[in-house]
Order: C-alpha cells, then sequence, then structure tokens
C-alpha cells in the first residue's frame, strides 16, 4: 500500500464496514483517505482538493456521504460530499462557534457536532433529512413520516 | 454612435439580463435545503453540560460531557431524549478519551486513561461487561470508532511516535 511510514489518524467505517476513511498526514495538509475493504484500493474523491486539513471524517451506511471539517481560509467548515453525485454539501454553522469534530448517523439523517466557542464545547445535532436521501443497509424499505417503520 | 436614450436602454438590458443571471442563483440560495438543528435535544444537551466527542448511530449519541470537573460517558437515547445508565463503565478515576457507539445502543468502544495507561475498552450494554481489547502489536490507542453493527474497531494507535490505523474484529 506505501502508507507504512506515514501517519494515519481519524478512522471511520462505514455502516457496512466496506469502506474506511483516515487522515494521513501530507505536507500539504492532513488530508482524508477512503479505502475500500478489505482490498486496500483507493476511492475517488473529487471535491475535497484545496480544503485541507482535513479532520474528523465520518461515512454513511454504504459510503456513500463522507461528511468532515475541511479549511476554506481562516474558517472551518462542516461539508458532507455524496459519493453517488459528486455534490459537495456545505452545513452553515450557528454564530461564531467553530467545529471540532463530528458524527454522521449512518442512514445519513442526522449529524452530531461538537463546536467551541464562547469559551464553551457543546454538540449539537442536525437533522439532514431535507438535504440527503437516506444511505441504507440494502433491503431495507424506506419510511417516510406517518408511515411505520419494519 | 448611440445617443443617451440607447445608452439608458443598454443600461436596462444589461441590469435585466444580469438580474436573470443572478435570480435563479439567488433563489437557489435562498430555498436550498438547510439542516434543521434539533432544538429541543440541543437544549438538553446544552443543559448538561460541556461536551466533546460525539458519536452518532442509529437513535444512540454517546459523548464525553463534563459534570463536576470530571469528564464522563454519556449514551442519550434520541427518541426519548434522555440518557441511559451504564453500570459498570465508569470509574471516577478514569479519563475517557474517544468513545464510539453502534446503531443499537448496545456496545460502546472507549479510549480512557485509567492509572497512568492508556487502555482500549468494549462495553456490552446487555451484559453491562466491560472487556479489554488487547493491541497486537503493543501501542497506544488514540481515538476509536466502530462499525454500526458494533462487529469491527478502528482504531488510532501511536507506535513509536508514528499513529497508525487497526482494524480489529469483534466477536
Amino acid at each position: 500500500m506505501g502508507w507504512g511510514s506515514v501517519d494515519r489518524l481519524d478512522p471511520a467505517l462505514s455502516g457496512n464496514g466496506r469502506v474506511l476513511a483516515t487522515v494521513v498526514r501530507r505536507d500539504m495538509g492532513d488530508t482524508v483517505l477512503l479505502q475500500e475493504q478489505p482490498s486496500g484500493a483507493i476511492l475517488p474523491l473529487r471535491q475535497l482538493r484545496r480544503q485541507q486539513p482535513h479532520r474528523s471524517p465520518s461515512l454513511s451506511w454504504n459510503g456513500r456521504y463522507l461528511a468532515l471539517i475541511v479549511q476554506q481560509g481562516p474558517q472551518r467548515q462542516v461539508v458532507i460530499e455524496d459519493r453517488a453525485t459528486g455534490r459537495l454539501h456545505r452545513l452553515p454553522l450557528p454564530g461564531e462557534l467553530v467545529p471540532e469534530r463530528l458524527s454522521l448517523a449512518p442512514d445519513g439523517r442526522r449529524i452530531a457536532i461538537a463546536l467551541e466557542g464562547g469559551g464553551r464545547s457543546r454538540v449539537q445535532l442536525f437533522d439532514l433529512s431535507v438535504l440527503l436521501e437516506p444511505d441504507l443497509p440494502a433491503g431495507l424499505p424506506v419510511t417516510g413520516p406517518g408511515e411505520a417503520g419494519p | 454612435m448611440r445617443g443617451p436614450g440607447g445608452d439608458r436602454r443598454a443600461l436596462a438590458v444589461g441590469v435585466l439580463r444580469a438580474g436573470t443571471l443572478a435570480l435563479p442563483l439567488l433563489l437557489a440560495g435562498c430555498l436550498a435545503p438547510m439542516p434543521r438543528p434539533l432544538v429541543g435535544l440541543n437544549r438538553r444537551l446544552e443543559a448538561a453540560g460541556p461536551a466533546a466527542a460525539p458519536s452518532l448511530a442509529g437513535d444512540w449519541l454517546a459523548l464525553i460531557v463534563s459534570r463536576d470537573g470530571r469528564d464522563r460517558i454519556e449514551l442519550v437515547d434520541l427518541n426519548r431524549q434522555q440518557p441511559v445508565p451504564l453500570p459498570g463503565l465508569e470509574r471516577p478515576d478514569a479519563q475517557p478519551l474517544s468513545v464510539a457507539v453502534d446503531a443499537r445502543g448496545e456496545r460502546l468502544a472507549v479510549v480512557r486513561q485509567l492509572e497512568g495507561r492508556t487502555e482500549l475498552v468494549l462495553y456490552r450494554r446487555n451484559l453491562m461487561a466491560l472487556q479489554p481489547v488487547v493491541l497486537q502489536p503493543p501501542g497506544v490507542p488514540r481515538r476509536v470508532a466502530l462499525r454500526a453493527d458494533g462487529r469491527e474497531l478502528a482504531v488510532e494507535v501511536s507506535r513509536e511516535g508514528q499513529g497508525q490505523v487497526d482494524l480489529i474484529d469483534v466477536p
């Protein structure tokens, strides 16, 4: 794989375990790396170049969505790359809060973000159902509001 | 040569054209779906104290909350919007560093400092049992992630100053 001597940090697994995200320490800044498991084959990311350092990657069930914190000029931003469409969703955050860590629910419906601001750290949850299609395990029906789950 | 009336017409056409181009972008910006903060839940989390290191899976949120000068792990049932008890997990002399939960809220993987060393443990809620996870070769765990079904760990491990990632099957 050729990654033996490179620092690898911040691992995240897709819900089905078929995709591994890690942050690789490189000259250009910490960069997220996606790999298929167990082959180790590298999966392309289209939208995240020149937004290093990357931190706190988190994957949905099938690895369709990759949420992470990127650097945009002087600001940290939370973004979600939809690997199926190539689209990059940017999540606006309230006030002057700075994202530190995040965790995307495997179905992609919610995200928890650890934020720093005003001398205090907090965790806030956001509903993403208007933004993302669910990424569910194969064979599960998609249920909408008012419908009973399986 | 164009007279003043022609300039005004050209300006009007230019403004109209720019407006026609800008309007869809403006509308798209206004109408773009936005993530919605879960206000009630966020208020409860805020009231619980400073918090960090979230792990979200299924209807469960695990996180590290600071209270009374001590960091502790909390597991929140998002449907009931209440933390659930974790008997046998907490020790007053342990400092949690990282936590991960599976989608059923049954398994928690924890990196914690205890008695001067850093260890990785797996907590099974239904058994109320804590089990150490041995790293081979030995190293210092830093951060942990758990597959949604709780059957595999991904662990950031420091070995001789270098960050590595171990994948560990969990029976």
